[in-house]
């Protein structure tokens, strides 16, 4: 330390002649404790300024450039967020992978969750949709079944022309069952559908259906198999000798399409409820 | 002058450059740069007090730096790197501080 004391003093002196006046010289001669601060500010702004080149100036200059360089390397280091790790111990970054595992692991239940609710709701509305389909379905079925939809497909035609008038009901009712048993899906006579619950009475000289009064000639259209429907009329002893020994002509068409558009309105019965619900 | 003027192309070429740092000298980088900053506070005070010396800032510097590195691998080969870097940051930071302290006092005079 004793050493330093005296060759900066020299130094000092022997690059700045000039620059250092006299008075400071003077001062720091009679009163060394102020001295030393006001010196020691003032050595701080003459080192600033001017600037000079110097062996100690470029040395520290190389140092502080090392320092300075290292210093922002560092910083840049550390503030890069990948990097962030780098500088971690490793049982930090057990910790911290732990902790990522954890995290995953929760992550990861909760996508399962999520994922087994989604399911769920799927297949529910999966279920309520094939549901409302089934419902349609059967709805369409009972409808042709209880004469509220018009239906149409293969089938035949039934022409009973009755001029003497001495077809009665019971024969259109057994032409009607004979039909309904050879698997006829649906059935109408004249523009009346006939369903489940039709009646047929003699009313003067035709026949009423369900309250209908229907004249001749009587058409059946008839949807079903034409190979069963036919046949069944046709059988010895059937439908077709019978209205025929009554003095009726009957005739039989086969037809690829036939198309039963007489509609009953649905009505909600009075008395009876589902039981299945 | 010249010495502030390195400091700042330093800093600047650092940013700059952003160079990867080796995975050698990696922990040893934070403390040496502490020490480092320690080794020019004492030369700023060194030379308010008009007893700077650029050999013994050179030294000082140096010395510094690879100490702090050393204690730093020492730590790490025993297995308490982490407390005694803690450590040689807080004896630095000490030093830091009473030197800014006598900086400070020849500065503003208080």
């Amino acid at each position: 330390m004793s050493d330093h004391e005296e060759r900066p003093e020299h130094r000092l002196r022997r690059e700045l002649p000039a620059e250092v006046p006299a008075a400071p010289e003077a001062e720091s001669a009679a009163e060394p404790k102020p001295e030393a601060g006001l010196t020691g500010r003032r050595r701080l702004v003459q080192g600033l300024w001017p600037p000079r080149v110097s062996r100690a100036q470029l040395i520290v200059a190389v140092l502080l450039f090392g320092l300075g360089f290292g210093l922002a390397v560092q910083v840049a280091s550390n503030s890069d967020s990948d990097s962030a790790l780098r500088g971690a111990r490793q049982e930090d970054l057990v910790r911290i992978l732990d902790e990522l595992d954890d995290r995953t692991q929760r992550l990861e239940d909760e996508k399962t969750g999520l994922e087994k609710q989604r399911q769920e709701l799927q297949s529910s509305s999966d279920q309520a949709a094939e549901a409302r389909r089934q419902t349609a379905e059967k709805e369409r079925q009972l409808g042709i079944l209880a004469g509220t939809v018009a239906a149409q497909g293969p089938g035949i035609t039934m022409t009973v022309d009755d001029p003497k008038g001495t077809v009665q009901a019971d024969m259109l009712l057994d032409a009607v069952q004979e039909l309904r048993a050879a698997g006829a899906e649906a059935i109408q006579v004249n523009g009346v559908r006939v369903i489940a619950g039709t009646y047929l009475n003699d009313s003067g000289k035709g026949v009423s259906v369900d309250g209908n009064k229907i004249t001749q000639p009587y058409v059946f259209r008839v949807i079903g198999k034409p190979q069963d429907l036919e046949p069944a009329l046709n059988i010895p002893g059937g439908v077709v000798q019978t209205l025929e020994k009554e003095q009726a002509t009957v005739t039989v068409q086969r037809s690829a399409k036939i198309i039963v558009d007489a509609l009953r309105p649905a009505k909600q019965p009075d008395y009876a409820r589902s039981s299945s619900q | 002058m010249i010495a502030v003027l390195g400091l700042v192309v330093g800093v600047v070429a650092g940013l700059l450059v952003r160079p990867e740092v080796p995975a050698v000298v990696e922990p040893y980088l934070p403390i040496a740069v502490v020490a480092a900053l320690d080794a020019v506070f004492g030369g700023l005070r060194a030379m308010l007090d008009g007893i700077f010396d650029d050999k013994v800032f050179v030294v000082s510097f140096l010395s510094n730096v690879v100490v702090a590195a050393l204690i730093v691998f020492l730590g790490d080969k025993l297995g308490v790197g982490s407390q005694l870097s803690t450590g040689v940051v807080v004896v630095l930071g000490i030093r830091i501080f009473s030197n800014a302290a006598a900086i400070r006092r020849h500065v503003f005079r208080a």
